[in-house]
């Protein structure tokens, strides 16, 4: 390190907290969609599938 | 002006060309999914074909496509000319 460099150093927030850990299970190779339903809802994979939908008016 | 066939074979090699960029994708992960890669590898010798059958009938798709005298590559329509 050179001699001017400030040394930083990262905590952690006092809480009762712990870090996020994730999961993420390998895809699997199975249905595909028809070529052309696959460019107009931009995947490939049904498994891959999830559109926003709109949120019926309160 | 453009014809109705041409604007069809372009969906579909749009369509071809559009699953074998996902199955690229999943393979980039999956290297061993011999299933993915025949399925990819049958996309590509699609996707060729029809892009060859294009610019049989067409003209030029790309810089590197192979053009008759004069130069076909500037012809109509050009890509946001065409009405999908």
């Amino acid at each position: 390190m050179a001699p001017n460099d400030k040394e930083i150093t990262y905590s952690y927030p006092h809480m009762e907290m712990k870090l996020a850990e994730v999961y993420i299970p390998m895809q699997v190779y199975g249905e595909t969609f028809d070529l052309h339903t696959a460019l107009r809802y931009g995947t490939l994979f049904p498994d891959l599938y999830r559109p926003y939908v709109r949120r019926p008016l309160m | 002006m453009y014809k109705p066939e041409m604007v069809k074979l372009l969906r579909e090699i749009q369509a071809v060309d559009f699953a074998i960029y996902e199955l690229a994708l999943f393979l980039n992960t999956h290297p061993n999914d011999r299933k993915a890669l025949e399925d990819h590898n049958t996309l590509v010798t699609r996707s060729r074909q029809l892009k060859a059958q294009y610019e049989d009938r067409f003209g030029p798709l790309r810089l590197d496509s192979i053009s008759k005298y004069p130069y076909q590559y500037i012809n109509d329509p050009w890509p946001w000319e065409i009405e999908y």
